[in-house]
């Protein structure tokens, strides 16, 4: 057994920023453990730009944030164990890791960060009926193939979802000489940024088709085409509206799953919602001493973001560590509910105790909704509010609430509501 | 001279091929897919049935209660995981009920043991038993096997006995020639030999009516499944099905049930519906509709919706499709076909097929080698050489075997907790892996909830690396089916050589 004060589950954007954040904050006994060969995460075959205009006010590739984020923990030489897959852990924070350097190797660490990060929606998980064709692959397990190893995963084909995901792989695949016939979203909007369906679909003259979906696949041995018809406000397949495109290969881009089989396996309380852990405003899940931050909490729109809340959780777990955060679950805290038009809120209880400086709290709205505010009630009184534009699902809300104002708070609860005529779109 | 070709390499072509590899004989499997398991045996239920409900005295009620007995041996000589996790009929009304005193009844006439249990007697072992449940009939001898796994062990114990298996080869023509049979395969090939063991699953009829005048009829009867992840393996411990229903079109299915996987999954299923193209597996929209929206209604019965209320869609990784071979003579057709000496039938191996198949290869094993007056090798080797599964293990399992093989640190597949060691094991057996289907379906690697999107790329290169392929020859299944189509630097920009033109 190997003793470690903190532990790091993975190494991608969100585990490297806990890593450097609590080395920051004086603690000095971390090890990440990394299942690839290399850390940096899926950052590396995002060779796309556009990253780091938050954290580092500059327009970054994916491997040039990775680099700047491995480098922070290179110059504080924080270990690492790469290739280690982490098989289980226990609630007494024991997590048993496998790799080739030291074979079956179990870890009691004092504290933990969990920042596995998620894993892509799949055509089995979307249940689309038909033949069991190659050529019917996920953005992400595409990218690896176009940017990691070199190659072409087919050569014509139609792109399921429209998130910035999609968008920006049907550009790439246009770049790499594959024709792109179509991206087909579900929704009657594009959850994307506007900015990527102009320079990535209309820039190339994609048609996108809303209100759509992929009904079936056809060939046997490698796509032949797929049937795409419109859907009705049930998200509901309208008889008569089908159509055959021809293609080699269906690209689906249609949602990300967090990847929480270890947090299970240790008994962490999950939420339906987020489908990640639930967490406190510290970011600490119903066991103490463990923390989760990044796609592994909920799935996030931008890696700035999964950075910083990656520095949160190391700078909380560093607190922990020096007797300073929660003990106990959440017995002392309460409770915030997701209210209309919120989804995916995090966190889901506030210490009052620990309650110190700004609280965050972080949701994705349920639909488009313009002339509206997301509210945060105490039972009926209204404690703060944030108006936006239009609030839309493609694009995570962040509500910074003092926590003095929390003070005298029951019940909370996060919610999305006209303000004046506001309508729902 | 082949002494026996066998026609597919489902549950009874490999039954069959492995009871007829104990003898000193030549035998060949023809198999029209690209691996071994490519039909019925594939895509169905993995039920190990009780054998309580066939009609007594039919070949289905024989061979059910037969198969079943041989599971634990079998099982533990191929090393298949197999559980006698039980399963249960439940009764929601009266009538109900009294279908399920018929069918205990049933079973007492083919011997299967099985409990009639009102509802205190099933709250006893399963207090959230919906609320709705009056009684159920539980079968202690019914169980759960792995498919493909049992198939592909068995192909992998008949070749280590010189059995030759040739895949991608599909028996079109069978035909008398003097004192022997000439099996022509579609892509010329031409086998001969003394006998014929036709176990083509949904296209066994064309074989038989190719030489016999005792004619029968398969139709394809095609069903879906849906599969759940992991998390939900905890509250399903039995097999539970609703009580069987009629089918219009003759015969009958066993309904909708709900399956704990030996691999942990959760299976849902099935349907039934009747086709013509014996090869269509394809998942349809309507038959995966079916299972939801039985399941939405159904799933209040079930003890695990004490924790999941309602039927948990966003739990399901994927779907499948597979097709039984119903006869029209509504029982297994087995043995010698009547007016076609030395050639024998295994056709119409439908539901519970899976369950009957290992007794099925035994008994025309036997009726074979009598034929042929068949001696037992000397140096018969039973069971097959496999790596155990690494997922399976205890912790210290787990370090010894890294100690012994480092290619055992090294996961795949995360969510199935696949390592390095089992796919190239899986490629290196007998009947090995050569595409990414057959890894998957030799080592679960990219069978669990991220559907390979994670570690296809790996496999591509492990393959690669074992097979000396490059990426762009591998296969998901052989033939055409190429998982990438091109290298990124192999461009050609037309506009730009015009330009170089000019």
């Amino acid at each position: 057994m190997k003793n470690v004060d903190l532990l790091i589950i993975g190494g991608g954007s969100a585990g490297l920023a806990a890593a450097a954040a609590a080395y920051d904050e004086g603690i000095r006994d971390i090890l990440i453990v990394e299942r690839s060969d290399y850390l940096g995460g899926i950052l590396h075959q995002c060779i796309h730009n556009g990253f780091g205009l938050h954290r580092y006010k500059e327009e970054l590739t994916g491997p040039e944030y990775a680099r700047r984020s491995i480098e922070e923990v290179e110059k504080k030489n924080i270990p690492c164990l790469l290739h280690a897959f982490a098989i289980s852990a226990s609630a007494d924070r024991i997590v048993t890791v496998v790799s080739p350097e030291t074979g079956l190797l179990r870890i009691q660490a004092k504290a933990i960060v969990l920042a596995m990060g998620c894993r892509e929606r799949s055509r089995g998980a979307l249940m689309i009926p038909g033949t069991r064709p190659a050529g019917v692959i996920t953005a992400g397990a595409a990218q690896k193939y176009l940017n990691l190893q070199g190659y072409l995963p087919g050569k014509e084909a139609v792109i399921l979802g429209s998130g910035d995901i999609g968008l920006i792989m049907a550009r790439q695949l246009v770049l790499e000489g594959i024709k792109v016939k179509e991206v087909v979203e579900l929704m009657p909007f594009s959850s994307g940024l506007t900015r990527n369906i102009v320079q990535c679909l209309n820039d190339y003259n994609i048609p996108l088709s809303l209100s759509s979906t992929v009904i079936e696949i056809k060939g046997r041995s490698r796509v032949t085409g797929v049937v795409v018809a419109k859907v009705d406000e049930n998200r509901k397949p309208v008889p008569g509206t089908e159509r055959e495109i021809s293609c080699d290969t269906l690209m689906i881009s249609a949602g990300l799953i967090p990847e929480n089989e270890l947090s299970r396996s240790a008994g962490i309380r999950m939420s339906r919602s987020t489908q990640g852990a639930v967490v406190d405003q510290n970011l600490q899940t119903s066991i103490d001493g463990v923390f989760a931050c990044g796609n592994v909490l909920h799935v996030h729109d931008l890696v700035d973001y999964v950075s910083m809340e990656g520095e949160a959780a190391g700078r909380n777990a560093a607190r922990y560590l020096k007797g300073a955060a929660r003990q106990g679950g959440f017995d002392r805290c309460i409770e915030v509910k997701e209210g209309p038009g919120v989804g995916a809120l995090v966190p889901q209880y506030v210490d009052l105790s620990a309650a110190e400086g700004k609280i965050e709290f972080r949701f994705r709205p349920r639909g488009r909704y313009t002339g509206s505010e997301a509210v945060l009630l105490s039972g009926d009184e209204k404690i703060a509010a944030k108006r936006e534009l239009i609030f839309t699902p493609g694009e995570m809300c962040t509500m910074s609430v003092d926590a003095a104002k929390l003070k005298n708070a029951q019940a909370l609860r996060v919610e999305i509501r006209p303000v004046g005529q506001g309508v729902q779109e | 001279m082949w002494d026996v070709l066998i026609i597919g390499s489902g549950v009874c072509g490999a039954a069959t091929a492995r009871a007829l590899a104990r003898y000193d004989l030549s035998i060949a499997v023809l198999e029209k897919g690209s691996d071994v398991c490519y039909g019925a045996s594939r895509g169905n239920s993995a039920m190990v049935h009780g054998g309580y409900d066939p009609d007594p005295g039919t070949n289905k009620a024989i061979f059910n209660v037969l198969g079943n007995r041989m599971f634990d041996d079998l099982c533990a000589e191929l090393k298949v995981p197999f559980e006698r996790s039980g399963t249960m009929v439940i009764a929601t009304n009266e009538e109900e009920m009294e279908e399920v005193r018929r069918l205990h009844e049933c079973g007492l006439r083919n011997e299967v043991e099985t409990l009639v249990l009102d509802r205190p007697a099933l709250l006893e072992r399963w207090p959230d038993m919906g609320k709705g449940v009056v009684g159920a009939l539980f079968c202690p001898s019914g169980g759960m096997v792995c498919p493909y796994t049992l198939v592909i062990a068995m192909c992998e114990n008949a070749a280590r006995n010189g059995v030759e298996f040739f895949l991608n080869c599909e028996a079109e023509k069978v035909e008398r020639v003097e004192d022997f049979w000439r099996v022509t395969a579609k892509d010329g090939k031409v086998f001969d030999t003394r006998v014929v063991v036709n176990c083509a699953g949904t296209c066994a009829d064309v074989f038989n009516n190719q030489v016999s005048e005792d004619r029968f009829k398969i139709v394809p009867r095609f069903g879906s499944h849906l599969v759940m992840d992991r998390e939900f393996i905890p509250w399903v411990d039995t097999t539970i099905t609703q009580t069987p229903t009629k089918l219009a079109s003759g015969g009958h299915t066993k309904g909708m049930g709900i399956m704990p996987s030996v691999d942990g999954t959760v299976i849902l299923g099935t349907d039934a519906e009747d086709y013509t193209d014996p090869d269509d597996v394809a998942t349809t929209r309507r038959s995966i509709d079916r299972i939801v929206d039985y399941f939405k209604t159904f799933w209040k019965h079930l003890p695990i919706s004490a924790v999941y209320p309602e039927f948990p869609v966003s739990g399901v990784i994927t779907a499948y499709g597979g097709l039984r071979p119903h006869p029209d003579r509504d029982d297994f057709i087995i043995g010698e076909a009547p007016d076609a000496a030395n050639f024998f039938n295994a056709a119409g191996i439908e539901s519970p097929g899976l369950t009957a198949g290992p007794a099925i290869g035994e008994h025309l094993g036997k009726l074979i080698a009598e034929r042929l007056s068949a001696k037992k090798k000397a140096d018969y080797k039973p069971g097959r050489e496999v790596l155990p599964t690494f997922r399976t293990m205890t912790d210290e399992e787990k370090s010894r075997a890294i100690a012994k093989n480092s290619d055992y640190a090294r996961i795949v597949c995360r969510c199935e907790q696949v390592t390095e060691a089992e796919i190239r094991d899986a490629i290196r057996r007998p009947v090995g892996a050569r595409t990414v289907s057959a890894v998957k379906m030799r080592t679960r690697a990219g069978m669990g909830r991220c559907q390979g999107g994670f570690c296809q790329s790996r496999v591509v290169e492990i393959l690669c690396e074992e097979l000396g392929l490059t990426p762009l020859e591998v296969t998901q299944s052989g033939g055409e089916s190429f998982i990438l189509t091109g290298s990124c630097c192999e461009h050609s920009f037309p506009e730009a050589d015009e330009e170089e033109k000019a």
